[in-house]
């Protein structure tokens, strides 16, 4: 039996795509056909993102929409009626992955998009069917460290008022987090840690977008 | 990040320090015997009104650079759009009677630039620098446009501040920092800022406002549909309830107040999960709908007169005062 539960095997995903595989994830690999499935597609995703770096400016939909039905099959994510076939991300997310840089996406932003898919799909009218994911807090930690890396040096008003209010919602996240982890079956406080997350995200992209160089 | 005083980019590294180094050196120079202190009083006077007037022409020869301005007129027919870019600076939008706008751009320095287009109906507004020195705050302009009453307005204005006043077409504006302030205005008004406050004095139509840090003002507002979410910022809501409009205030944190009136007409739903929720309006059980009674947090629903609209309030740990209206 492994030792490893799948929000583990999870939260270590890019760890698991660079190679550093510990013996428990491995267990839990060839016992979990659900996380063995994701972790195959990441690594297809990961094979082919230096093409997309390359050629599309915009990751293949085609991807997306096989991981999606992949989240679905798995039960991950449930689509509710109104949402297309399609695969749409919730448009935050969207604008998130036109504004990360390409390289960024073969790497820890996919574990950062995923966690993201997994864990808050909840504002879109897609819920997960597990308890909050607090790893998902993590990987938008590592993403915001990322998004720090890419920015340019600059001191600028804006710039400061974004680092600023992203401190803001750092602390409402902690906040919401407790609040959840002392009352699991507290529906709103769940939204606002979701909202919360999500501001996070807008923050972090906007923050990228500053740190290309184009602009 | 350029700190220097913006008259000092146009001079010479070199001019400046030997200037600087003139006007300082005097200062910073220990005092010298008493029988040689005339003469070199006399010597740093003369060094100091040197450097003063060679400062003086510099200053005057380098003032056109920040001072200059663009001024431009295009007509337009009905409901022009109008789009502006600007990552720093006052942005003053108005309405007038005629079928023309009108820009007049003032750049910072000579080395931000403002290109102004019209394609069709539309006018495209954009800073940009004029070279590679300009980073960050430098990238300043500051606009007075007149646009016609029923233009549409796009405005992205990272830091400064916005003011619209009497403009009735649709409106999305977007900052970072810049406070967005609009008067007298209708349709569909869609605002996003991260740390900039908001205010909105007189508007109609719907109003859409999200923000992180920024507090909100909404006052003697006509509108039938209100959305504001701030995460640490207070909200005051003090206008009408149209009937069967709908007005939802949600923070995280800070106070959200709404002022009523003995002859509105709503449902109200507050809840704040980890802090108070004050009321002094006399409520009835709700009777247009089903609320959902929440087991944590405090929560107060009910009808106020026949609920004729409808009224949500929440708050994470923040305070929501329902008070009469003075």
């Amino acid at each position: 039996m492994s030792a490893m539960g799948c929000n583990e095997f999870i939260s270590q995903l890019e760890d698991w795509l660079d190679g550093n595989r510990h013996p428990d994830a491995q267990t839990h690999a060839r016992e979990c056909a659900r996380c063995r499935s994701v972790a195959a597609d990441l690594e297809d995703i990961r094979g082919v993102a230096p093409a997309l770096m390359v050629s599309d400016p915009e990751p293949s939909p085609e991807l997306w929409i096989r991981l999606r039905s992949q989240l679905e099959e798995e039960g991950i994510i449930r689509n509710v009626g109104s949402v297309p076939s399609g695969a749409r991300m919730p448009a935050w997310l969207d604008r998130l992955l036109v504004a990360i840089p390409r390289p960024a996406l073969a790497g820890a932003y996919l574990a950062f998009l995923f966690a993201v898919a997994f864990g808050f799909s909840a504002t879109q009218g897609l819920r997960t069917s597990q308890s909050p994911n607090f790893a998902l807090s993590a990987q938008l930690d590592s993403a915001e460290q990322t998004a720090y890396s890419s920015l340019k040096e600059e001191k600028s008003l804006a710039s400061a008022s974004l680092h600023e209010n992203l401190a803001i919602v750092d602390n409402y996240i902690a906040l919401c987090e407790n609040s959840v982890r002392e009352e699991p079956d507290n529906e709103e406080a769940r939204d606002y840690l979701y909202q919360a997350y999500e501001q996070k995200a807008e923050l972090i992209s906007q923050m990228t977008e500053r740190g290309e160089p184009s602009r | 990040m350029n700190t220097q005083p913006i008259y000092t980019r146009y001079l010479s590294n070199s001019l400046y320090k030997g200037l600087l180094s003139g006007l300082e050196r005097p200062l910073s120079r220990k005092i010298p015997r008493i029988g040689a202190r005339k003469s070199a009083a006399r010597k740093t006077a003369a060094v100091r009104a040197a450097g003063w007037i060679a400062c003086g022409f510099l200053i005057v020869g380098a003032a056109p650079a920040w001072a200059d301005h663009v001024e431009k007129h295009f007509k337009v027919d009905a409901r022009p759009v109008i789009t502006l870019h600007n990552p720093n600076g006052a942005v003053t939008v108005k309405a007038w009677t005629k079928s023309e706008v009108m820009v007049i751009a003032t750049p910072a320095t000579s080395d931000v630039e403002v290109d102004v287009e019209q394609t069709g109906n539309r006018v495209d507004i954009m800073t940009h620098p004029a070279s590679d020195n300009v980073s960050g705050d430098e990238l300043r302009a500051d606009f007075e446009i007149r646009v016609p009453q029923d233009a549409e307005l796009q405005i992205h204005d990272d830091s400064g501040a916005v003011s619209v006043n009497s403009v009735l077409g649709d409106m999305n504006v977007e900052t970072v920092g810049a406070g967005v302030d609009l008067s007298d205005a209708a349709g569909y008004l869609s605002v996003k800022t991260i740390g900039g406050s908001f205010q909105c004095l007189r508007c109609a139509g719907q109003v859409e406002v999200s923000s992180i840090s920024g507090n909100f003002r909404l006052l003697d507002m006509r509108s039938y549909h209100v959305r504001a979410q701030t995460s640490k910022g207070n909200i005051l809501f003090n206008g009408e309830f149209i009937p069967n409009g709908f007005y939802e205030l949600k923070n995280y944190s800070g106070v959200i107040e709404v002022r009523f009136s003995p002859g509105d007409s709503f449902d109200l739903s507050a809840t704040s999960l980890k802090g108070k929720v004050n009321n002094e309006a006399k409520l009835i059980p709700p009777t247009h709908q089903q609320h959902f009674y929440s087991r944590f947090g405090n929560s107060l629903f009910g009808s106020f007169n026949s609920g004729r609209a409808k009224v949500e309030l929440s708050s994470f740990d923040g305070t929501i005062n329902i008070l009469k209206r003075n």
